[in-house]
C-alpha cells in the first residue's frame, strides 16, 4: 500500500500523479461531508455563522447542509443535549446512511456545559453515540467549527481501508444500530450507552 | 394604581367571601402581594380584570413557589404567675416575660401571578394562591379562562411543580416528557444520579462522585 | 424500405442511454460498494427524529382535489395579471375592459365554488 512519498513528489514534480485507492477514497469522502441541518440551541447561531459568507464551511467541502438525515454525513450537536431530546438525536443519527461522523459543538454537547446540573441535560451526547470531534467552548467561534471539521478531514484521511483499524463502515461485523434512549419515570433509560461511553477515569 | 389595601377593600366589596389577605413583603422592594381563597379565585381574578379602575387585562407571568414543612419561631409576650421572693416574704406575682413559641406550618405549594394594565398602564398586582398540602391536595382553579396567556404558564407550573390546575384547557407537561413522574422544581426533587463522571465535583456532587469511586473501587475489589 | 427515420432511432436510443447509463452505472456502484447497515430504526418513516404515529399512506378528501383546481386557476391567472399590471399605464379602455371581464369570469367561478360549500373543510 505504502508508496515512497519522496518518490510520489519526485513524480508529481514530473508531471506524473501517483496514488493509493486508500487516498483516493478517503479524499473522496472527507471532500464531501455534508451535514446535516439542524440546530439545537445557541450554538447552532455560531454553526449558521460558520456557514455564511464570512466563515464558508463551503470552503471545505460541507457544501450543503442536508434537511434529512438519509442525505447527511456529518451531524454536528450544537447545543444543549436536553433529555427530552437526546432520543431524537440518537434516532436521526441512527437514520444517517454509513459513513456518517459526529461534531460534538460546544460546551453543552459535551458534558452538559452551564446546565450540567440541571434535571433535564444529558450530560454529553458522547454518552450514547461515538462522537469524533469534541469542540470545548461557550459557544465557540466559527474557526473553532472549522478547526474541528479540518480535524475531522485529517481524522477520515488517515483511515486505513483494511485491517482492524478500518472505520465501521467498512467493518461488516460492525454494528450499525445504536440503541435510542427510552424516556422513563425519572430519567432516560438506559443513562449510557455502555458500548459506546464508559466511565472516564480521572487523572489529577 | 389604588394601594394594596384599596385592592383588598373593592375585591371584598365585589367578591363576597373572597378570603383575601394582604401578604407584606418586607424587603425593600415592598411589593406586597394578595392571598387569594382557591374557593373564589376565578371571581377575585374576573373582578380584577373587567374592573374599571384596575382592568388588570394582562397576566405577564404565572410562577409557582415551593414551601416546605417549616417551623416558625416567634418571640410572645406571656403574663405568667410566679413565686418570687419579695422583701422576705414569698409572694404569687404576676410577670410578662417574652418566650420563642415555635409553631410549625406544614407545607403548601403556591402559585403567583403577576397582573398588569395595559389599558391602565399600571401594575404589577401580584396575586397568589395555596394548596392545601405539598401531596394529594393540590388542586388550585386555572386562570386560563380569565387570562388566556396563562395557559402555558400554568401547564408549566404543573410540570415543574405538580399543581393540578382545575378547568385548564389542555393541562399537559409542557417540559418534561408525558412519561415523566416526578416534579423538578420541588425542594426535595432528588436529581438522578447521573455524577459518574466529574472533572471537578463539589459540594453535593462531590459527595455522589465519592459515592460513584466507591462503587467501581468495589467492584474492581470483587473481579 | 426507406431508412429515412434510422438517424432518429440512434438519437433516440442515444438519449435513452444518456440517461440510464448513469442511472445503472450508480446502482451498480451501490450494489457493490456502499456500506450497508440497515436496521430497523434506519428504515423507518423519517419523522424529524421523533417515531411516526400510524400509518404514511392516508386518505384525503377527494374536495382536496377541487382545492388544487381552483389554486391552479388563480396561480396561472397571476401569470397573466402580472404584464397586464406591467403594461397598465400604457393599455387601451378596452384592453382594461377586457382584463376586467376576465377576473370577473374568474371571481364568478369562486363565488360558485363558494356557495356550492366546496371551500369550507372537513
Ligand atoms: S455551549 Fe454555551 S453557547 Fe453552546 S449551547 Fe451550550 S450554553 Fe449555548
Amino acid at each position: 500500500m505504502a508508496i515512497d512519498q519522496e518518490l510520489k513528489i519526485e513524480m508529481g514534480k514530473q508531471g506524473v500523479v501517483v496514488t493509493t485507492l486508500q487516498e483516493l477514497y478517503n479524499w473522496g469522502r472527507k471532500s464531501s461531508v455534508w451535514p446535516m441541518q439542524f440546530g439545537l440551541a445557541c450554538c447552532a447561531i455560531e454553526m449558521i455563522a460558520t456557514t455564511m459568507a464570512r466563515y464558508d464551511l463551503a470552503r471545505f467541502g460541507a457544501e450543503v447542509f442536508r434537511p434529512s438525515p438519509r442525505q447527511a454525513d456529518l451531524m454536528i450537536i450544537s447545543g444543549t443535549v436536553t433529555k427530552k431530546m437526546a432520543p431524537q438525536v440518537v434516532r436521526l443519527y441512527n437514520q444517517m446512511g454509513e459513513p456518517r461522523y459526529v461534531i460534538a459543538m460546544g460546551a453543552c454537547a459535551i458534558s452538559g456545559g452551564p446546565f450540567k446540573q440541571g434535571y433535564n441535560v444529558l450530560k454529553g451526547i458522547d454518552r450514547y453515540i461515538p462522537v469524533d470531534v469534541h469542540i470545548p467552548g461557550c459557544p465557540p467561534r466559527p474557526e473553532a467549527l472549522l478547526q474541528a471539521f479540518i480535524t475531522l478531514q485529517n481524522k477520515i484521511q488517515a483511515q486505513p481501508l483494511t485491517g482492524p483499524n478500518r472505520p465501521r463502515h467498512l467493518d461488516a461485523e460492525a454494528q450499525g444500530e445504536f440503541p435510542v434512549p427510552v424516556q422513563g419515570e425519572h430519567d432516560l433509560e438506559p443513562t449510557s450507552n455502555p458500548g459506546v461511553w464508559t466511565v472516564p477515569v480521572v487523572i489529577r | 394604581m389604588k394601594t394594596i389595601e384599596e385592592i383588598q377593600a373593592a375585591i371584598e366589596a365585589a367578591v363576597p367571601g373572597g378570603e383575601v389577605t394582604i401578604v407584606m413583603n418586607p424587603s425593600p422592594a415592598a411589593q406586597h402581594s394578595l392571598l387569594v381563597g382557591a374557593g373564589k379565585a376565578v371571581a377575585v381574578a374576573k373582578f380584577l380584570r373587567d374592573d374599571a379602575e384596575l382592568a388588570l387585562d394582562f397576566c405577564s407571568n404565572v410562577t409557582g413557589v415551593d414551601w416546605l414543612d417549616r417551623e416558625i419561631a416567634e418571640k410572645v409576650k406571656v403574663t405568667k404567675t410566679v413565686t418570687k421572693t419579695v422583701d422576705g416574704v414569698e409572694q404569687q406575682v404576676e410577670e410578662t416575660v417574652e418566650e420563642t413559641v415555635k409553631r410549625a406550618v406544614p407545607g403548601y405549594l403556591e402559585c403567583v401571578y403577576h397582573l398588569y394594565s395595559v389599558a391602565k398602564k399600571h401594575g404589577p398586582v401580584v396575586i397568589r394562591m395555596r394548596t392545601a398540602n405539598r401531596s394529594d391536595m393540590v388542586e388550585l382553579p386555572s386562570l386560563t379562562p380569565i387570562w388566556r396567556g396563562a395557559e402555558f404558564q400554568e401547564r408549566e407550573v404543573f410540570d415543574l411543580y405538580g399543581i393540578v390546575f382545575t378547568g385548564h384547557p389542555d393541562l399537559r407537561r409542557i417540559l418534561m416528557w408525558d412519561e415523566f413522574k416526578d416534579h423538578p422544581m420541588r425542594k426535595d426533587y432528588v436529581l438522578p444520579d447521573d455524577f459518574e463522571y466529574e472533572p471537578t465535583p463539589h459540594d453535593d456532587v462531590l459527595k455522589r462522585a465519592e459515592a460513584h469511586r466507591a462503587d467501581v473501587a468495589q467492584e474492581g475489589a470483587a473481579q | 424500405m426507406s431508412f429515412t427515420y434510422f438517424p432518429l432511432v440512434v438519437l433516440f436510443a442515444a438519449a435513452l442511454a444518456f440517461g440510464l447509463v448513469p442511472l445503472s452505472l450508480a446502482w451498480t456502484w451501490a450494489r457493490f460498494f456502499s456500506p450497508r447497515k440497515p436496521n430497523a430504526v434506519k428504515n423507518s418513516i423519517y419523522e424529524c427524529g421523533l417515531v411516526s404515529k400510524g400509518d404514511a399512506w392516508v386518505r384525503f378528501r377527494s374536495a382536496y382535489y377541487l382545492y388544487a383546481i381552483i389554486f391552479l386557476i388563480f396561480d396561472v391567472e397571476a401569470v397573466f395579471l402580472m404584464p397586464f399590471a406591467v403594461a397598465f399605464t400604457g393599455l387601451s379602455m378596452a384592453a382594461c375592459a377586457a382584463m376586467l371581464v376576465f377576473v370577473l369570469l374568474l371571481v364568478e367561478g369562486l363565488a360558485w365554488a363558494w356557495a356550492k360549500g366546496i371551500l369550507t373543510w372537513a
